[in-house]
């Protein structure tokens, strides 16, 4: 019996981010499911260069400045020229990153030809907010803030 | 320890410090461990139960003071919310085996899955922790908080009815 295939619960990236916005202190989730086809959603998404400072208005670059795999380091300047370096970590339907003050991570996943999307993002530590480019995300702008606007830039996109 | 539970004790370790990174490299290693628990015990409901646990795990992972017993701790917790999924899905069918799948039934013959769903969700897990963890009886009825008696009976009902299915 032990060589039967035993069937096994898999976890999509949505439910992956579910997990983590739990586990991690004062994280801002939300998720929506957007009328649009998951493959121009995570085109804009994994777009962190072209679309981060789109979808995070306190952004206004993103630069990839290693990359190894699914392992990326990118820097961030805010707009008053506030700096952050991040460790990235981008798949299909995934990414996750990190600076000193700052979790973040965005999750997709097909449904039919809609997409579910989810947004997270917490402060590491206490007073954060004062010094990250980032960080008014977590504050002023809650994250469906950023599902909304992911949705205007595939949009955007795609009329292209 | 091996370098596999090494690795898995530094992220623990790097996790209760509130390293994301790690909490990250964290998931993607108890994701598939949990998954192949949650999924013979909760069937439909695997994806919840699966979800739910890793959830109570990562907001306990502070409170760990062996970051070796990483897989034990889980292990429990991902056993007792797949139970609990499966008990509150099951709604009004017994919790006993009581309809131990019929010889010939040609549905049956191929899905263990269809053979499980006839199993109460304590059978499932007894089967679960001994025949695909590979645990003793003794351990696998610490962990359930049941007598060794009863991890046998439920074993041995359990293996019956998948005999009677595949005969």
């Amino acid at each position: 019996m032990t060589d039967t295939i035993w069937p096994e619960a898999g976890l999509d990236s949505v439910r992956r981010l579910r997990i983590m916005a739990a586990a991690v202190p004062g994280a801002v989730y939300a998720e929506d499911v957007l009328a649009l086809p998951f493959e121009e959603v995570w085109a804009v998404a994994a777009d962190l260069e072209s679309e981060f400072p789109h979808l995070l208005t306190d952004v206004r670059t993103m630069r990839v400045t290693r990359a190894d795999g699914d392992r990326f380091e990118a820097l961030a300047r805010g707009r008053f020229g506030q700096r952050a370096r991040f460790d990235v970590v981008l798949r299909p339907g995934w990414c996750w990153m990190q600076s000193r003050f700052l979790i973040g991570g965005m999750a997709a996943v097909a449904e039919a030809d809609r997409t579910r999307f989810a947004f997270m993002g917490a402060l590491r530590v206490p007073g954060a907010r004062l010094v990250h480019p980032l960080s008014h995300v977590l504050g002023g702008t809650p994250g469906s803030g950023v599902i909304r606007r992911i949705a205007e830039r595939t949009a955007a996109r795609t009329e292209r | 320890m091996n370098d596999g539970s090494e690795r898995a004790a530094a992220l623990v370790r790097a996790a209760q410090r509130g390293d994301g990174m790690a909490m990250h490299d964290l998931l993607d290693l108890l994701a598939p461990y949990v998954g192949r628990i949650c999924g013979p015990i909760a069937l439909d409901d695997g994806p919840d139960a699966a979800q739910e646990a890793l959830i109570a795990i990562f907001r306990g992972i502070r409170g760990l003071r062996d970051p070796g017993a990483l897989f034990g701790w889980a292990r429990s917790i991902a056993v007792r919310e797949a139970v609990r999924m499966a008990r509150r899905s099951q709604g009004a069918r017994p919790a006993e085996l009581d309809d131990v799948p019929q010889p010939g039934d040609p549905q049956l013959a191929a899905d263990i899955r269809d053979v499980l769903r006839r199993l109460s969700p304590e059978h499932r897990a007894v089967l679960v922790l001994r025949d695909l963890e590979g645990h003793g009886e003794r351990a696998v009825g610490e962990l359930l908080e049941i007598s060794t008696g009863t991890v046998k009976s439920r074993l041995h009902r359990a293996r019956l009815s998948f005999r009677k299915a595949w005969r």
